[in-house]
Order: structure tokens, then C-alpha cells, then sequence
């Protein structure tokens, strides 16, 4: 007894050091006094300089790191927007002294200017680094020249601009250099931007102008001399330019560098595509699905580890329920629709996390990754700051002066009436100081791993408020890991130390690479360290984030590896030099070696898919209805259903031929397949009519036992239907036997009170003939009724009557299986905000038995369920298809989202309410505006956006109106397999990249050909409420079956497969004895895939 | 600066203080002002104003009628009206102040921010005491206007307004010769299904269907291009006069300026609004007593609102494409309206409708000749303008809208000839029902 106590004494004597070091915070902010920087960037509002004369006025400083003096040391520049710049110089241990006007006594700026961006870069390559700095403003032109400080190597510095050709006087926000010709010498891209918003949205005539001070410029570096090429170039230089981030990668990987700019306000970013010949291509729209609308900071950076440049952009959109709702902007359909018809693409208000997919695709992952909401931000860094071989996010953020704020919209209109009123004048400065100042706590998210983050303001000590804007990392004290640097407006810049090797005693690597003369710090250059059975991936490009510019070492954490076993580096020139067992934990500096050339893009690998163009030509076309219009509450819409097909043999040549449903300018026909594989319309069926009823499934099956295939279509959509019409009436038409469809009439009952999602044929009954499952979608305009599902008895001669089911919910999809093996099929079935049910089919009816045959079951908001075998036990398995995890929903069994329907007003129409847990409180989705014009009385109850910000469904609504709603709840948003395992099933979630996105279709086979199941998901939802916005990070998503129920991601170059859009069918087609996958894509067309 | 101007907003209890306690006339201008500010406050949209006007009155309106048999009670009238019972005896309660009341309380019952009235009824029942009212006497009528709103707001409920949000969302007609959301907020279109709304005096929304607007063309000889062209000619080259015109008529309940991510929303009074300031303006300056002041109010704003549904229904039934778009696509890509382009569709012209009925109706209360000076937007820092007549203003407040660069011609004088058939049906009403001009 005695002798454990003591042993166990010791134990905690000896953890407690570092038990305290784990207590502290990652960061530690230093005092300015004992760093000796006492930067402030203050911003001075008069009557004649403020937001309303200059709306940029907040944008903030910005700050640079770089090692000025080659003594090992990153010293830092601030710039200050109306105050003087300061540089400060590194002594050392976190200690720095101010020599700004030693230096040189221009580098504090021009009086009465106002100053932006500023970077470091060894512009005339003499192995220095020298000082950019941008000037913008409501100036003159003198004023706003931008300056090139030429380090004369004694830490003075002497200003060039003119002389180097780079005084531009333009709009600047930031300025970056980097070799895009591959020339061997630094050139420039500048970032500019208007000072006038246009409102004006017919943009065509704004296109082909070029604005001078607004729009961005390139310049190219000849024997230190610039001249701009932009126009060459390609560069796009209209007056709707509004560049806030800029940021420089070789995002395709082809060795010719690449660049990313943001755009404020409407117009979409540029992505630049280096043609290799002076020249760029902008192809944002073909890379991204959509874009940040208010976009600020840029970073670009392999975040997961994958040796591909992903994309973060930053936007405006607050994390909590009360700041979202101040300051949302109402969803306006018509904007969106405009925007989109002016080539301005989408573009939703919140940050964008773009994962590259290697094949030149991207898939926003923002949501799932927990990072697309940081408020008013500006600066997004990706640096590993835990040093543990994965890159974590900073953002910075902040803003001095909350004009967003829909209160105050209404209360600069009042404040005008009451001055009038009063008989006082309007002063700017009373209004000014009106708007609430907007203090947030940066952001920092550490990487998990798992392509996801999770916040640690707290835990790293980054919760103190302020509004920052410019921010770098460096590793300034040289301890091995990175420190924060952090630019402020009226509050002195902050410095964080990082305590990472001294908490975790983390390794790490620093890189300094020495390029070739003209390049000297290797601008451009790639870095890949292979450690602890992982990849890292940097691209040495200081100019990233927002008016910041990045030391030029790359800093890799390494975690617990005592060495990289290999350090791979691609030159400038593309020639590759690889390192070899290279210690941690040391500052590396390597030479230009002039190794192999490394060839630029990897050669194609086969693949296990590949598509096949022209064998059935079908383009779909959509009407492009907007359900909202009918009822705004919904989440997504119901209208597009299409293309809808089907196969089956219709002329009993053993052949699969096709049904293509009708759409917006085609009827529905069938597609006969010859003997040659192609496909030939039968022209004497037209099943339905062009802009007609919307065929929303289809099935053939022989209806009346005479041995051809008869095809059964179910009626959906929604927008302009009204329910029990005929348009919402399902069809059967009968086969005669030569090929042809002829519509029976009388075949069914009435099916015409709702609008449906699928038809499910099976002899249920096993009385030799084929019954239906009809499932039962969405009632139109009365969103969420449970609409009714149908269970259809056929008399053996083609005719049906409705036999009484069960089923509740808004049903998408179901299936038939023998689950009790009683040899009679059971109805599985799923649909939103239910769960997966399955009704066991006992010849005295169908009960709900789902409780017993699965363990779990959470409410979802299922799209799909696919029948498959994925461990070889002959069994059938599930994969069902929900909404996926990126979204702005996050749910769980203790936190569901609910959805509370009921007519509150007694008006006649159903008002839904969708509610979803934020930061522990649940909270209605629905706006302020959105309330008031569903139900009148609200403008009387919430009188301002302040009144509602806080309000839950309880301060909404009276407890006794409260507890008439219905109410259906989500518990989990994940796509699941459900592996039978002796008669039970076992939830297992899919892989994180299966819930990117929701999953409409599943095509279950063996892709790989090594007699395991593997998955094909197809899906996406682009047709959602403006704030939910497009659901669309999927290309399709295969699966790699392990025969055990566990899945690993084929990622496309892998896989062959990529398709972009909301997939509506899909299914397996023999043509000519091979077997193809099969496609259709709203608005698109129908796709076909060959399995290798 | 007017006396009720003041009086409202300085200190009422001075512009109550000095009225003699008998009459109370110089109290019905500052009650419905101050709906006007309320609904300032609530930015309520052109249509939705003239309905809370009309509603607020309606009320007030039967108070006096029941009790001054020379005023025809609504329902003589009146497409539908309130059928208000009062259960105290006529001559038991002061009607007038149970009128003046009834016009608050029912606008607090009614708009968004209601609450803000409660301040003014205080006020009101304030000056009451200090000018010696008995308490008995106050709560007696106060008592009788909180039942005579309920009743209004009762009768309200059943002219389809509640039942506007479960109407189809209005999507803009496909096509170039359409209305399409204007700059800078592109804002939706404002109540598409507002001929649902029931009228107060005329039987139907598209009784007085106007003239079929000049077909759309792009061809630069066409009749449509000219109209285009004048708007854009009158704009290039306005003279003073025109200016003041227009900015005095423009009555933009919010329009909305950006600097970059700010919108800021200047509000101004709704064409309704303003009418009902002249309709105060005219009632003072022809003496008229306290009953006759109510008349002229309550008739004023049911003009209004007929002529809101009339033009609505118009609005939404040719969907016509506003000069700003078309100029900006066809003509000038950089032009803007002098005013800002108010949120729907331009055929006809709102305010040469409504200033038009109103005036008509104006016009047989108070006589062809009425002179007055019109200071209502002397708040907004737009100098007064004097007029000869009724018809003379609404004419100005009609071709201001081409002078602001929002309205073609066509959608002027064909909204003029809608605007003069609803006060002439009204007219015809009132004198069937035996309400005899006030002046004669």
C-alpha cells in the first residue's frame, strides 16, 4: 500500500511539467512590450472620409514576413492605411526593433494616401528581397502610385517603381510576383479593384471595357524592366473587377503556375489557366460548381495530403443564429436567376472550400468540412500550426462598422425623416457612428485528418475580439514552429507565439530552397516530404491570403517522424532533386542542383470505367420552373424529376431497348436497340407530351401475363400541378405485342392525389401476376402533407385496384426483398423526414417491422435505397442514400432537425417550419421576411430584425398553436449501408466522400473485377432554396468494396468517372453484350459508361 | 411649417392645447399622420398604404355617420362595409373623440408597428384632460372606439388580404417586352395578386380596364421607341421645373441606395400618403368642421384604394417591361431614371390613377376651383408647391412620372382616364346615396 502511494506519487510529480504545458493555449499573444512592436492601424473617421464616401475603407492593413537582411530571421513590414508603415527588423527570441525610417523614409507610405497590400519579393533577383507596397483610394493619381522599395542590401532601401516600369496608380489591393512565362524571372500579377459599385445588371456593355484603375494587371519581368501584357495575357480588366484575394498555385499540376482571383460584390472569381504560351485561359466555371458571392481572402494549399492544391475562399457568412439572421440577405430568385444569365455563375454567400479531384474538378466541401462560416472574414491561412503533418485553417476577420445589419438599413431612413423633422442636418459622422462595430474572434481550425476541421479558438487562445484583416505565419523565433502575425485596425497588431515543439515536443522540417539567379528564393517551386507513411504538399508561393505576403521557407510539421524519408523538389524550371533520409527538426537550406526534368502531367492510367460518346444521342432539357413561387418555405424543389428512363425487351429480340421520358420540348419515347447496339426511335409511340405531366418514374413489366412488356409511368413534379387532375394521373400502357405502347385507360384507379417518385413491380401476392408499389412524394402546394403511396393488385388481366398500405411519409424510393424469407416480398421504403421502414408482407397485410431488423435506424432525409450483396453472403444488403453531411444542417439523435407544419393563420395554406439545432439552440430556418410574408401577423410581432434574431418556434408561436403542428424530425443526414447479418441489419456509414453530397442512385457491381461489391453513387440537388444553396460535390463516387460491408474512395483519375449535375437515373445496359452504366442528368443528357 | 406639422411632432399637446374642446377638426389631420408615420417606419408598400388608410377611417367614418344623419352612413355606398352596431346611445359618448380614437386604434390593431400609436393615444387622452374632458366622458368614447376597430378590423378580415401569401409567387413573364426586377436592388415584384384585394366603393377590380398599352417593338420607328425615346430625351436635358416636379411627386416609400455592401433605404410618403396630407390641407383650409374633416379623409383614402386595385390588376395583367429596362438594353446601357424605378410592372402609371381618382373625388366634395399650397414633402427637403386645383395637382403628380424617368406617356394619360372613370363611379355613388358636396 505504502509502496504504491509513493510509485504513485512520483508518477504525477513526473507528468506535471507537462501536464501544465498541455493546459496552456497552443498561442500566446505577446505584449508589445516585449516585442517591441507597436503597430496600429488606425483608422481616423471624419465627415469626409468614412464608410459612406468610401466603402473600402474597413479592408484593413497588410503585413509582410521576410528575411530582409539573410541572417536567418523573417523581420516584418505593416502597412497602415492612413497612418505611417512600420518595418520592423528581427533581433531574435520574439524581440524586434522598428528601423522604418532608417530604411528608408519613404517606406512609411505618402502622407494623405491610403495604403493596401504590400509584399516581399527579390524583384530584380539579387538574392534580396525587396518591398512592394499598393496604393488605392479616392485620391489623386500621384497619390496613389504604387511603390518598389530595391534592397540595398544594408537594410536601406531605395524607391524604383518608376524605374522598374510598376508605378502603377490603379485601385490596388495586393501585388504578386512569380515567373508565369517559366523565363526564369519574376513577373507581376496586380490586384485591383472599382470604387464604384455598378448596380446595373446588364453587364454585357461593362464587359468589353477596359478600366485602367480597376481592373487587374499583369506585368512581365524583362531584364528588370515591366511591361504589361495583360491584354495579351488574356487578363480580364472590366470595370466589374472588385479584386480582393489573389493567390498563385499550379492548381492542374501541369508546371506552369496558375492564378486565382477573388471578386467582391457580383462578379464571379477568375481562375487563370496557363496556356503555357503567355497566354491564360479563364475557366472557373469548368473547375468549380459554384463560388463564394462577396468573395475576400484566397489560399491555396493541399490540405488533405493528397498532392493536389485545394482552394479556400472566404466570404461574409456568420456561424450563430443571431448574426445570421441580422444580416442575411433575403433570397431573391430573380437576382439569382439575372446573376446567372449574365455569365455571373453561382455564387452563395459563405466561404468555399474546393477540393481538388486531380481530373480538373473540384468538389466544395466547405459545409462538411466545418469552415464555411467565419463571419466578415479576410485572411484564410492553411499552415500546420499543431505540427502534426496536416495543415490547419486561420481566418481572420472583423469589421469596424456594421452596415450589414438589416435594422440599420431602416434606420438610416428614419434617422433622415427625424433630422428633417427636427430641422437639423444629416450628418454623416451621427450615422457613422450609429453602425454597431463588429468585433470577432479570429478563427482557427485545426485539420482533422478526415478532410474535415474542428474550431480551436479557445483551446489554441486565438478568443480575443478585435478586427483584423492582413495576417501571416512565420516561424519567428525560429523554435521550429509558426507564429502568427496578425495586422489590426485601432488596436495594436498582434503577435502569437506558438508553443507547439515546447507542448508536444513536435518534429518538424524548414526548407529554404536557393533557386537559380533571376529566381533566386525559387518562387514557384514544389515541395513533396514523404514521412510516417504520409505526403505533404507545399508550393513555395508567399504572395496568399489577403494583402499579406509569406515568408519564403516552407515550414512542414512532421509529428512524431524523426525524419522525412524522402524530400522531393520540383524547381522552377521543372527539374526535379530528391533528398534522402533528411533529419527532423532542422532548418534545411538547399541549392539548385539542375536535376531530371520532371515530365509535367502524370501519364494516364487505365481506368476502371471510361465513357462512351454517341450511341444514344439525348440532350434533356428542364423547364426551369420555380416551385418557391408556390410555396417558399420548402427546402428543395419537386419539380425536376427528369430524364426519367427505363429498360426493357419490348419487341422479344432478347435485346434491351429503352423508354426515355417526355421533358420540356420532347415527348417520351421508345428507343428500340438494333442488332448494331444503336438505338432507333419507335415512331409509332408518343407516351407523353412535351411540357405535359412530368414523368417522375417508370417501369416496364408485363401488366396483363401475355409475355411482352407493358410500361407503367407515374406522374410527379409539382410547381404548376394541381392535385387530383389528370396530370397527376399515373399510366399504363399496354404492349401489342409488335412493340408498340398503347395506353390502357381504365387499368388503374384513381392515382391522381399526389404527385409520385417511384414505381416498384412485384408479384406481392404470389399469385402469378405483377403488382405495383406507387410511392407517394409530395401533395403540390401542400408540402409536407403526407401524401398517400399506393399498393396496386393486378386481377391477372392488366387491371388494378388500390389494396389498403400502411405507408406515411413523403416517399422517394423503395425496393422489394424477402427480408423474413417467408418467401413473400417486403416493401422497403424511404423518403424524407422518416426512416428507412420496412413493412413485412404476411398474407393478412403489411406491418411496420423496422424496430426489429435494425438496430439502428435514424430519420433521414433519404433520396435513395439500392439492393446489393456487398459481403457475399447472399444476402441482400442495403445502401440507402440520404442528404449527406454537406450542408448547413448538422443533426444527431439529441439534436434533430424538426420540421412544424400547420396553418397557424387559418389562411388556407400550410406554413412549414424547418428548424435546425445552431451552437446548442434550435433555431427556425425561416428569415425574418420569410415569416412575414408567409404569415401577415408576424410583421406585428417581430417588428425588427433585432426582435426576431433570437426567436426559437416557442417564441414564435403560443404553446396551445404550437401543439397543433405535426412535426417530423431528421436525426441523421449520413448516407448508411445496412449489411444483413443473419437476418439483422447493421448501420454502417458510408466513407466521407460518399457524403459530399446527397445520393439519388446507386449502381452496386463489380467494377474492379476481384469478386467484391463495390459502389458507383451518383447524385447531387442544384435546385434548393437560395440559402441552402446548390448541393453539388459530386462527379459520382466509386466505392471499392472490401466483401466485408467497408468501403475505400476510387478517386476519378482512378476510377474514369465524372459527371457534373443533379443525376435523376441511372441504371445497368447491355448493348451489343456489353455492359454499360447508364446516366441521366437534369438538363443535361443521358451518359453512358463502359465498365473496363 | 404647418401648425398640425408641429403639432405633431413638437408637442402635440400644444396643437391639441389650443383647439377649443368642443369640435376637435384641427385632431383628425395629426391622427392620420400619424398612420403616415408609422407607416414610414414599416416601409408599407403604395397598395397596402391606401388600405390601411381606407381601414383606419372606415371606423371613424361610421361613428360620425351614425351620429350626424347628414352624412350617409357607408353601407349606402359602399361596396361593403363594416355594419357597425354601437351599443351606447347616440348622444350617451362624445363621438368625435370616440372617432378621433377609432382612427388610432384601429391603425394599432392593423399595421406592423401599431404599437407606435399607443404613444399618440396617450397623448391624445392627455390633452382630452388637460382641456378639462370628464374622465367619464373620455372612457365612455374610448370604450366605443375600441368596439367600433374591432369591428373594423372583423369586417377587414374578409377582403382577401390574409390569403395573399397563399397565392402563386410571381415569376416575371418570359420575354424581352416584359417587366424584369430594376436597379439597383432588383427587388420582387410588389403584390402581384392585389386585385384579390375587395374594393371599398367600385364592384370590381377590372370595372375600369384601361386602354391596352402601345405594343411593345424594338424597331427604332415604332410607336413603343418613340415613348422609350421621349422618356430618355425629357431626361437628357430637364428643366428646373421638371425637376422639382418630379422629385416632389416621386413618393418612393423606400428607395434603396448601395455603397458596396451598404443599402441604404430613403423612405418618403406613398402617393397615398401624400394625398391624404392634401386631403387634410384642403379640409383646414376650407374650414371644414370636425364631421365634414372625416368625410373628406375617409372618402379620400377609399378613392385611393380603389384605384390601387383597379391599377394593380392592370399591373399584372400587361406585365409591361419599365423604361429603365428597356433604355438601358436598347438605347443608353448607363442611363438612370432621375427617381428611382419603383418595384412592378409600369402600365398604368400608380400615381396618375390614384392622384387622379382622388382628386375627382376631391373635386365634388370641394369644388373645381379649391386653391391650396401642398407642403407635404417639405419633411424630405422638397420646397411646397401651390396649386389652382385638385385636378391641377393630380395632373402634375401624373406627368411627374415621366419627368422621373418611370413611366411612358401612354401609361400617364390612359392612367388618367382610369383614374378620372373611379372618381366619377364614386362620385355617381355618393350622390346616389345622397352625400351632396360640402361646398356647393
Amino acid at each position: 500500500m505504502r509502496h504504491s502511494t509513493i510509485v504513485f506519487g512520483l508518477f504525477i510529480l513526473h507528468l506535471l511539467p507537462s501536464y501544465l504545458k498541455a493546459q496552456q493555449p497552443l498561442f500566446q499573444l505577446q505584449s508589445a512590450r516585449a516585442t517591441g512592436i507597436r503597430f496600429t492601424n488606425t483608422i481616423n473617421e471624419t465627415e469626409h472620409l468614412n464608410v459612406l464616401a468610401y466603402e473600402y475603407l474597413y479592408n484593413g492593413g497588410g503585413v509582410a514576413a521576410g528575411d530582409l537582411n539573410n541572417d536567418g530571421l523573417d523581420d516584418i513590414f505593416f502597412t497602415a492605411n492612413m497612418g505611417p508603415n512600420k518595418l520592423y527588423l528581427n533581433q531574435g527570441k520574439l524581440q524586434f526593433k522598428e528601423i522604418t525610417r532608417e530604411a528608408c523614409k519613404e517606406l512609411e507610405g505618402r502622407p494623405e494616401s491610403w495604403k493596401t497590400g504590400v509584399t516581399m519579393a527579390d524583384v530584380n533577383g539579387d538574392g534580396l528581397l525587396d518591398i512592394y507596397i499598393c496604393y488605392s483610394g479616392k485620391t489623386t493619381t500621384e497619390l496613389r502610385r504604387n511603390q518598389l522599395f530595391i534592397n540595398q542590401g544594408n537594410l536601406t532601401f531605395v524607391e524604383k517603381a518608376k524605374e522598374y516600369g510598376l508605378d502603377d496608380p490603379g485601385y490596388s489591393t495586393q501585388a504578386v510576383f512569380f515567373d508565369y512565362d517559366n523565363d526564369g524571372d519574376l513577373d507581376m500579377f496586380l490586384l485591383n479593384h472599382n470604387v464604384k459599385k455598378i448596380d446595373n445588371m446588364e453587364l454585357a456593355r461593362y464587359r468589353n471595357e477596359t478600366d485602367s484603375l480597376a481592373g487587374n494587371k499583369l506585368y512581365e519581368n524583362n531584364d528588370n524592366h515591366f511591361t504589361d501584357v495583360s491584354a495579351r495575357a488574356g487578363i480580364i480588366q472590366n470595370p466589374l473587377t472588385f479584386g480582393l484575394g489573389l493567390a498563385i498555385a499550379d492548381i492542374n499540376q501541369d508546371g506552369w503556375q496558375d492564378i486565382y482571383v477573388t471578386n467582391d460584390y457580383n462578379e464571379s472569381d477568375y481562375l487563370y489557366i496557363n496556356n503555357h504560351d503567355g497566354t491564360f485561359k479563364e475557366d472557373i466555371q469548368h473547375c468549380f460548381r459554384h463560388l463564394s458571392q462577396f468573395s475576400m481572402g484566397v489560399d491555396i494549399a493541399d490540405y488533405n495530403n493528397d498532392g493536389l492544391p485545394d482552394v479556400m475562399t472566404l466570404d461574409m457568412m456568420p456561424e450563430d443564429n443571431r448574426r445570421q439572421k441580422l444580416l442575411q440577405l433575403q433570397e431573391n430568385y430573380e437576382s439569382f436567376e439575372l446573376m446567372r444569365s449574365q455569365n455571373l455563375y453561382q455564387q452563395y454567400m459563405r466561404n468555399m472550400l474546393q477540393l481538388n479531384n486531380g481530373d480538373g474538378t473540384f468538389s466544395e466541401i466547405g459545409q462538411l468540412a466545418g469552415v464555411s462560416c467565419t463571419d466578415w472574414s479576410w485572411c484564410p491561412l492553411f499552415a500546420d500550426l499543431d505540427n502534426d503533418g496536416y495543415k490547419d485553417l486561420f481566418v481572420t476577420n472583423g469589421y469596424l462598422r456594421d452596415y450589414t445589419n438589416k435594422d440599420f438599413l431602416k434606420y438610416w431612413g428614419d434617422y433622415k425623416v427625424k433630422k428633417a423633422v427636427d430641422r437639423e442636418p444629416v450628418l454623416l459622422m451621427e450615422l457613422v457612428t450609429a453602425m454597431p462595430s463588429t468585433s470577432l474572434v479570429d478563427y482557427v481550425f485545426r485539420n482533422e485528418h478526415n478532410l474535415t476541421f474542428s474550431n480551436k479558438q479557445k483551446e489554441w487562445g486565438l478568443d480575443k475580439a478585435g478586427i483584423s484583416s492582413a495576417a501571416v505565419y512565420a516561424d519567428l523565433d525560429n523554435d521550429g514552429d509558426l507564429d502568427l502575425v496578425i495586422n489590426r485596425i485601432n488596436e495594436p497588431a498582434a503577435i502569437y507565439k506558438n508553443t507547439a515543439r515546447e507542448k508536444d515536443n513536435t518534429s518538424y522540417l524548414s526548407l529554404k530552397l536557393k533557386g537559380k539567379p533571376g529566381n533566386t528564393f525559387a518562387i514557384g517551386a514544389k515541395v513533396y516530404v514523404y514521412a510516417n507513411g504520409g505526403l505533404q504538399y507545399q508550393e513555395l508561393n508567399p504572395g496568399r491570403g489577403y494583402l499579406s505576403s509569406l515568408p519564403t521557407n516552407l515550414h512542414f510539421g512532421l509529428g512524431t517522424a524523426r525524419q522525412a524519408d524522402s524530400v522531393r523538389i520540383i524547381w522552377p524550371d521543372n527539374t526535379t532533386q530528391l533528398l534522402s533520409n533528411v533529419a527532423a527538426n532542422q532548418q534545411l537550406s538547399v541549392d539548385y542542383a539542375g536535376g531530371a526534368f520532371t515530365p509535367s502531367s502524370p501519364l494516364p492510367k487505365s481506368t476502371l470505367l471510361s465513357q462512351k460518346k454517341g450511341i444514344i444521342g439525348y440532350k434533356h432539357e428542364e423547364a426551369g420552373i420555380n416551385d418557391f413561387k408556390r410555396q417558399p418555405l420548402m427546402l428543395f424543389m419537386y419539380s425536376k424529376t427528369g430524364p426519367v428512363f427505363t429498360k426493357g425487351d419490348v419487341n422479344n429480340d432478347g435485346l434491351e431497348d429503352l423508354y426515355i421520358g417526355s421533358d420540356y420540348s420532347k415527348p417520351g419515347r421508345i428507343f428500340v436497340q438494333q442488332p448494331s447496339g444503336a438505338f432507333a426511335i419507335n415512331n409509332n409511340t408518343v407516351l407523353d407530351q412535351p411540357d405535359g405531366p412530368t414523368t417522375a418514374d417508370a417501369a416496364f413489366f408485363d401488366a396483363n401475363g401475355d409475355g411482352f412488356a407493358d410500361l407503367y409511368i407515374a406522374r410527379g413534379g409539382y410547381a404548376l400541378f394541381e392535385p387530383n387532375t389528370s396530370s397527376l394521373q399515373d399510366a399504363l400502357y399496354i404492349n401489342d405485342g409488335k412493340g408498340n405502347l398503347v395506353l390502357s385507360p381504365q387499368a388503374l384507379p384513381d392515382l391522381s392525389a399526389c404527385s409520385k417518385s417511384c414505381v416498384r413491380p412485384c408479384d406481392v401476392d404470389n399469385d402469378g401476376d405483377i403488382d405495383l408499389f406507387v410511392g407517394g412524394r409530395v401533395i403540390p402546394g401542400k408540402y409536407p402533407v403526407t401524401p398517400p403511396s399506393w399498393l396496386l393488385i393486378n386481377n391477372g388481366k392488366g387491371e388494378f385496384s388500390a389494396s389498403p398500405l400502411p405507408v406515411k411519409g413523403m416517399v422517394t424510393d423503395a425496393q422489394w426483398a424477402d427480408i423474413d424469407k417467408d418467401g413473400r416480398k417486403d416493401l422497403l421504403l424511404c423518403g424524407e423526414f422518416m426512416p428507412v421502414t420496412l413493412y413485412l408482407n404476411k398474407p393478412d397485410g403489411f406491418s411496420d417491422k423496422t424496430s426489429e431488423y435494425f438496430e439502428q435506424m435514424p430519420k433521414g432525409c433519404w433520396f435513395s435505397l439500392t439492393l446489393a450483396d456487398v459481403n457475399g453472403d447472399g444476402q441482400d444488403d442495403i445502401i440507402a442514400g440520404n442528404l449527406g453531411l454537406n450542408t448547413p444542417f448538422h443533426v444527431s439523435e439529441k439534436e434533430p432537425a424538426e420540421l412544424y407544419y400547420a396553418d397557424f393563420d387559418g389562411n388556407g395554406s400550410v406554413d412549414p417550419f424547418f428548424n435546425c439545432y445552431i451552437q446548442g439552440v434550435s433555431y427556425p430556418f425561416v428569415s425574418r421576411d420569410e415569416l412575414n410574408d408567409q404569415i401577415y401577423p408576424m410583421r406585428r410581432k417581430f417588428s425588427s430584425y433585432r426582435h426576431y434574431a433570437d426567436a426559437t418556434m416557442k417564441d414564435i408561436f403560443p404553446p396551445d398553436e404550437l401543439a397543433k403542428a405535426a412535426r417530423m424530425s431528421i436525426t441523421d443526414l449520413r448516407s448508411f449501408c445496412f449489411v444483413n447479418r443473419d437476418g439483422k441489419f447493421s448501420a454502417s456509414p458510408l466513407p466521407l466522400e460518399a457524403q459530399f453530397s446527397v445520393i439519388t442512385k446507386t449502381i452496386a457491381d463489380d467494377f474492379d473485377h476481384d469478386g467484391k461489391t463495390d459502389l458507383l453513387l451518383l447524385g447531387n440537388h442544384s435546385d434548393n432554396r437560395l440559402k441552402l444553396g446548390s448541393i453539388d460535390a459530386s462527379y459520382g463516387c466509386l466505392l471499392k468494396g472490401d466483401g466485408s460491408g467497408n468501403f475505400t474512395y476510387v478517386p476519378p483519375a482512378a476510377s474514369g468517372f465524372s459527371l457534373a449535375g443533379d443525376v435523376k437515373s441511372a441504371g445497368e445496359l447491355t448493348i451489343k453484350n456489353e455492359k454499360h452504366i447508364m446516366i441521366g442528368v437534369n438538363n443535361a443528357g443521358i451518359f453512358l459508361y463502359k465498365v473496363q | 411649417m404647418r401648425k398640425w406639422f408641429l403639432g405633431l411632432f413638437l408637442l402635440c399637446q400644444v396643437g391639441y392645447a389650443q383647439q377649443p374642446a368642443a369640435d376637435f377638426r384641427d385632431h383628425v389631420q395629426p391622427a392620420v399622420f400619424a398612420l403616415t408615420m408609422v407607416m414610414l417606419h414599416d416601409v408599407v408598400n403604395p397598395p397596402a398604404a391606401s388600405r390601411f388608410y381606407a381601414y383606419s377611417l372606415a371606423g371613424a367614418y361610421e361613428i360620425v355617420a351614425i351620429n350626424n344623419r347628414g352624412i350617409a352612413r357607408g353601407s349606402s355606398f359602399m361596396k361593403s362595409s363594416p355594419h357597425v352596431v354601437i351599443n351606447a346611445k347616440p348622444g350617451s359618448y362624445n363621438y368625435r373623440i370616440a372617432a378621433l380614437y377609432c382612427i388610432l386604434e384601429t391603425g394599432r390593431l392593423m399595421l406592423p408597428s401599431g404599437f407606435m400609436l399607443e404613444e399618440h393615444q396617450e397623448k391624445l387622452l392627455k390633452t382630452l384632460k388637460k382641456e378639462k374632458v370628464k374622465t367619464a366622458v373620455i372612457d365612455s368614447a374610448v370604450a366605443v372606439a375600441k368596439a367600433v376597430a374591432l369591428q373594423v378590423v372583423n369586417w377587414s378580415k374578409s377582403d382577401n388580404y390574409g390569403r395573399l401569401s397563399t397565392r402563386l409567387r410571381y415569376t416575371p413573364v418570359k420575354g424581352e417586352a416584359y417587366w424584369y426586377p430594376t436597379p439597383p436592388a432588383y427587388m420582387e415584384a410588389v403584390e402581384p395578386h392585389w386585385k384579390i384585394i375587395r374594393p371599398m366603393i367600385i364592384d370590381t377590380c377590372d370595372e375600369f380596364t384601361p386602354l391596352p398599352p402601345v405594343p411593345f417593338s424594338r424597331d427604332t420607328t415604332s410607336e413603343f421607341y418613340a415613348l422609350s425615346k421621349e422618356v430618355y430625351a425629357v431626361s437628357l436635358h430637364p428643366s428646373q421645373e421638371e425637376l422639382n416636379i418630379a422629385s416632389f411627386w416621386d413618393c418612393n416609400p423606400f428607395a434603396v441606395s448601395t455603397a458596396g455592401h451598404m443599402a441604404i433605404g430613403f423612405k418618403k410618403i406613398t402617393p397615398g400618403g401624400h394625398w391624404m396630407n392634401i386631403a387634410g390641407i384642403a379640409a383646414e383650409k376650407a374650414g371644414l368642421d370636425f364631421d365634414r374633416s372625416v368625410l373628406v379623409h375617409t372618402l379620400t383614402a377609399m378613392a385611393e384604394t380603389d384605384a390601387f386595385i383597379s391599377c394593380w390588376d392592370e399591373k399584372y395583367r400587361s406585365n409591361r417591361i419599365r423604361p429603365e429596362t428597356f433604355i438601358n438594353r436598347y438605347i443608353d446601357i448607363k442611363w438612370k431614371p432621375l427617381l428611382q424605378t419603383p418595384p412592378f410592372p409600369e402600365y398604368t402609371s400608380g400615381h396618375s390613377v390614384m392622384s387622379t381618382a382622388a382628386a375627382r373625388v376631391l373635386t365634388y366634395l370641394l369644388g373645381d376651383h379649391f386653391a391650396f399650397t401642398d407642403d407635404s414633402e417639405v419633411m424630405f427637403e422638397i420646397p411646397a408647391r401651390s396649386f389652382s386645383s385638385f385636378m391641377q395637382a393630380a395632373n402634375e403628380a401624373a406627368i411627374s412620372r415621366l419627368y422621373g424617368g418611370i413611366h411612358y406617356r401612354d401609361a400617364i394619360e390612359n392612367g388618367q382616364d382610369q383614374g378620372k372613370k373611379i372618381g366619377d363611379r364614386i362620385v355617381e355613388k355618393l350622390k346616389k346615396a345622397g352625400l351632396q358636396p360640402l361646398i356647393p
